[in-house]
Formats: structure tokens, sequence, C-alpha cells
């Protein structure tokens, strides 16, 4: 009987393959599907969510503090009662849902910003309140952000980080690894961004309407993007790097363009007569 | 900002873990072949009883174990795969390595202790996990068989006995 | 090829002894098989996915034990036994080794 040690062949039981192949096809394959499965939960919330009847959105909105406060002293109730009265004619020209009582906040404070959110309500800064000349250009802003509360923009959005929340989390916690759960977290991230782009664009096309409606022309419009592309850089919006992709609202050159466009498609004036601001808003800027 | 910094710390933690496991790897595997050609006259088996049953043997236990661990590299891929399944490569490099040391370090044992031949062999395989990461811990035994009397008759030549 | 968890064929003598052959192979679930297997775990009952794929794995291990017996130029592979042991990374390693022979005989 021959006893001898021979020597099996190489790369049976492990292959020589490069593992950075298999890397990359792993990580294209992952990322499609984080890609896909937020993107198809994030249409699905977007879908739903408006199709809610308003008044559990409201209820849920009574549960929360109020947005629609004014600082406690007569100026800023004056600032507060102006904006109201402007919403609420520019409301009569957009079809707000049933039962939305449109009710606005007004914060004293040097951001550049306002911003709608659930249950009828809309906040607006002092910092974007003395940067504008006229009315129109505020009614600009306002019917804006009437008409993201028109179409529940906020609660499909609420909707939507929700799911894909869970949906991240629940990636997460199968891997149970925090750094590939984070590469793939940053990639639902970017394709949850993208959809706001388009709720904004829509919100932009709504209040154009309501604001050739209300003066006969969009000449507010094109201020209020002028202020907006006149602004340094800090006052827009600190750490928000410039590629658009990674925003969630468009560029202000691609908005201009946008109204241009969206004039000359419903033979819309461009320009026209300018309204002074209220008075109480006016005095701001001293 | 700090997203920033931690994503640029992983990815350079996955790079070093890349290039550091791949020549750790390599030389791994030059030290395993030079050394399996050194001890190819141990002979080890898996047979459970000595080929030459007649010769009078002395018998005793002797073993060989080794840890290796995986880096960061391939924690990261193993963790992508439990997404779809499937081989993980990058694994099984690691469990052959160990494997092989394990066996080789079995051999360096009997050959210490004046023996060609290794009978009954075992492999346990454990895990170890710190946390996230695995180490692979391997353990071979086996009997090692040496010749009572030196008869003259070494193993691999012709026996006068029946087989 | 012959392969047996016994230590000789009856009926055939064993001619030469090659070593030791092993086949292992390493394999990882996918999110649904644990997502299913999360909640049988409340029902009960045959994990079936899993039962699956512990045999593919097992399967393969078995013929990679073979693919080196075969390299050796060996005819069949006696005392094989199993392990299978839990990687961290939710995976499994599944090992055969045995003894690479040469039988005579037909």
């Amino acid at each position: 009987m021959k006893l001898e040690n021979r020597a099996p062949a190489e790369g049976i039981n492990a292959s020589n393959e490069n593992p950075l192949i298999e890397l990359a096809w792993l990580l294209a394959g992952s990322l499609g599907v984080i890609v896909a499965l937020v993107i198809v939960v994030s249409l699905a919330a977007q879908w739903i969510a408006p199709r809610i009847p308003y008044r559990y959105e409201a209820k849920l909105a009574a549960t929360l503090p109020s947005f629609a406060t004014a600082p406690d002293n007569e100026p800023g109730r004056r600032v507060q009662a102006e904006l109201q009265a402007l919403a609420d004619r520019l409301a009569a020209r957009l079809d707000m849902p049933d039962g939305m009582v449109v009710r606005i906040g007004y914060r004293d404070d040097r951001t550049v910003n306002a911003f709608a959110t659930i249950g009828g309500q809309a906040v607006f800064f002092r910092g974007l309140l003395v940067k504008l000349d006229n009315e129109n250009a505020l009614a600009m802003v306002m019917a804006h952000e009437l008409a993201h509360l028109k179409y529940r923009h906020a609660s499909a959005a609420l909707g939507r980080g929700v799911a894909v929340g869970v949906i991240l989390s629940v990636v997460s916690a199968e891997l149970g690894r925090n750094a590939a759960a984070g590469v793939l977290g940053q990639a639902g991230m970017a394709t949850l961004l993208s959809f706001n782009r388009d709720q904004e664009r829509a919100a932009d096309e709504a209040a154009l309407s309501a604001l050739h409606a209300e003066y006969g022309h969009v000449g507010g419009a094109i201020d209020l993007f002028e202020v907006f592309a006149r602004l340094p850089n800090e006052q827009r919006s600190p750490n928000v790097p410039a590629v658009e992709f990674l925003r969630t609202h468009p560029l202000t050159a691609n908005r201009i363009a946008a109204i241009r466009h969206w004039a000359a498609d419903n033979g819309a004036a461009i320009d026209g007569p300018r309204r002074p601001l209220p008075p109480g808003i006016a005095a701001l800027r001293k | 900002m700090l997203d920033l910094i931690e994503f640029g710390l992983f990815v350079t933690l996955l790079i070093v873990g890349f290039f550091a496991g791949t020549i750790v790897e390599k030389r791994h595997y030059a030290s395993i072949r030079k050394r399996e050609r050194e001890y190819a006259d141990v002979l080890a088996f898996a047979v459970r009883f000595p080929p030459d049953r007649v010769t009078p043997q002395r018998a005793f236990l002797v073993h060989g174990t080794v840890v290796i661990s995986s880096d960061y590299f391939k924690t990261f891929v193993a963790g992508l795969r439990n997404l779809f399944g499937g081989r993980l490569r990058t694994y099984e490099t690691l469990m052959e390595r160990a494997r092989r040391e394990a066996l080789l370090r079995l051999k360096h044992d009997a050959r210490r202790q004046g023996a060609k031949l290794v009978i009954c062999v075992r492999f346990e395989t454990t895990t170890i996990s710190t946390g996230w990461a695995a180490s692979i811990e391997v353990f071979a035994f086996g009997t090692a068989l040496i010749p009572e009397r030196d008869t003259g008759l070494a193993f691999g030549a012709r026996s006068a006995l029946p087989a | 090829m012959l392969v047996s968890n016994l230590e000789l064929v009856p009926g055939r003598r064993i001619v030469a002894h090659y070593g030791i052959v092993q086949g292992s192979t390493v394999r990882a679930k996918h999110v649904g098989k644990d997502i299913f297997a999360g909640l049988k775990n409340i029902v009960g009952g045959e994990l079936k996915g899993y039962t699956e794929l512990m045999q593919e794995a097992r399967q393969e291990a078995v013929e990679r034990m073979i693919a080196e017996a075969q390299s050796m130029g060996a005819n069949a592979i006696l005392n094989v036994r199993f392990a299978t042991t839990s990687i961290a990374a939710g995976a499994a390693e599944i090992l055969a080794y045995g003894s690479a022979v040469q039988l005579d005989g037909p």
C-alpha cells in the first residue's frame, strides 16, 4: 500500500478573482435596490398623503404647538395681520382644500426664509420681508407657500420622510454594520431631496397663476428671484453646496427661466405696475 | 461637515483594509506554499486506523491551531453580501489559509516530536467575533505514530507484510 | 468518485493513500430569507428557505472536495466528515473533509 501526500490543485476552495470586482457588483446592486425602494416608497407616500382628508392632517397639527405665532409687540402683531390679509386675498385665487383655514405666523428673525407646514400654517421671517421692495414680490412668496398648502406638500413630505426612515432603519438593522448602512443611507437621502425640487416647481406654477389673477402680471415673481440671486451666499443658506442635485430647491437661475417660459406659454404679461408694501411691513425696512 | 469626515474615515479604512489585507494574504500564501514543500515528508491522513496494524507504534495526540482575523474590507463586503446572499469569496480565502496553516502547525508538532505519520486528522472551526468583525480559529488535531523499533521499514517503501 | 464516511469499502482494497482533501464554502443568506425566518419564528416549523440554502452549500462543499481528490488522481474519498461554523456576518461555512485514496477493482 502506497502512502503519500499529494498536493491538490490550487484555487478550488478559494477563488483568485479580484475582490474589488465583487465589491463593485455588490455596491452597484445594493445602491440600486435602495434607490429603487426609496423611489417607490416616496411615490406611494406622496400619492397617498394628499388624498387623506384634510381633517386628519388638521387633527395631527392640533396636537403640535401652533406655528402661526407672532412676536408679543404691536409692530409684530401688525405685520402678522397684514400678512394674514394678503394670504386670505390670494387664497381666494387658489382652490384651497375643504376645511383648511390658512394661518400665518411671523418671526422677528434675520433668517431670509419662509416655509409652509402642516395644518394650513405658513411662517415668514423678518429677514425675508425686509429684502422685498413691493407687494407683488411679497405676494409671490405668499402665493408660493399657499400653493404648498393647497397641494398638501408638507403632509406628503412627512409621509415620505417616515416611510423612507422606516426602510433605511430596517436595512441598517439587517446589515448591523454602521459603515455599510451609512453609505446606503446617503444614497437614500440623495434620491429623497430630488422630489422636493418637483414640488417646488409645482408650487411656483400655481403661485404664478394666482399672482397673475390678482395683479394682472407676474412681474413680482421676477422681482423676487432677482432679490434671491443678489443675496450673498451665506444668507441664502449656509453649508448648502451649489450643485443643484443636493439642494432641495431648484437654483434661482432655473426658476427665473421657468417664469419666463410659463408667461410665454400662458400669454401672461411679465411686467406691470407694482403695488407698495403694506405699511407695517414697509416699516420693518427702516 | 462631520458627515464628510466620517465618510472620509470610512473610505480610508476600507482602502487600508483592502491593500493591507491583500498584501498580508499574499505573503501568508507564499509562506504556506513554501512550508508545505518543507513538510512534505510528514504524512497526514484522515483515516481512522493506521495503514500498518502489525508493527507496534507509539501514538500520541498532535495539534495545530491558528486564529486569523478578517480585515475591514472583508467585513464590509460581507455586510453588503447579506442583502443578496451567495458565495462570500473574501471569507473563503480566509478559511482556506487558516486550515492550511493549522495543518502545517500540526505537522510541525509531529515532526518536532519525531513522527513522520499522522492519522485521524480532524478539524474544528470556531468564530471569535469582536463586535462587528470576525476572526476564525481553526484547530486541527490528529494521532501521530512512531514505529516502536526502527525495523528499517520506513513507510513509503514496499512492506514485506501483506497490506 | 466514490465518497463514503466508512473507513473501508467492502470488497475493495485500498492501493494508495494520497492525503487529506477538503472542500469548503462560505455562504450568506439574503434579507428576504432573514425576514421570512423572523416571521416563521413566531409560528414555528421548518425554514424551507434555509434548509435549501444549507443543502446547496453542503453540495458545493462536497463537489469541491471531490475536485481536490480528482486533481490528486484519487478515485475515492473515505472517512468523510462535515463541520459547520457560523461566521459573524450572518454567513456559515460548510467544511467537508476526508481521505483521498486509490481503490483497486472496477
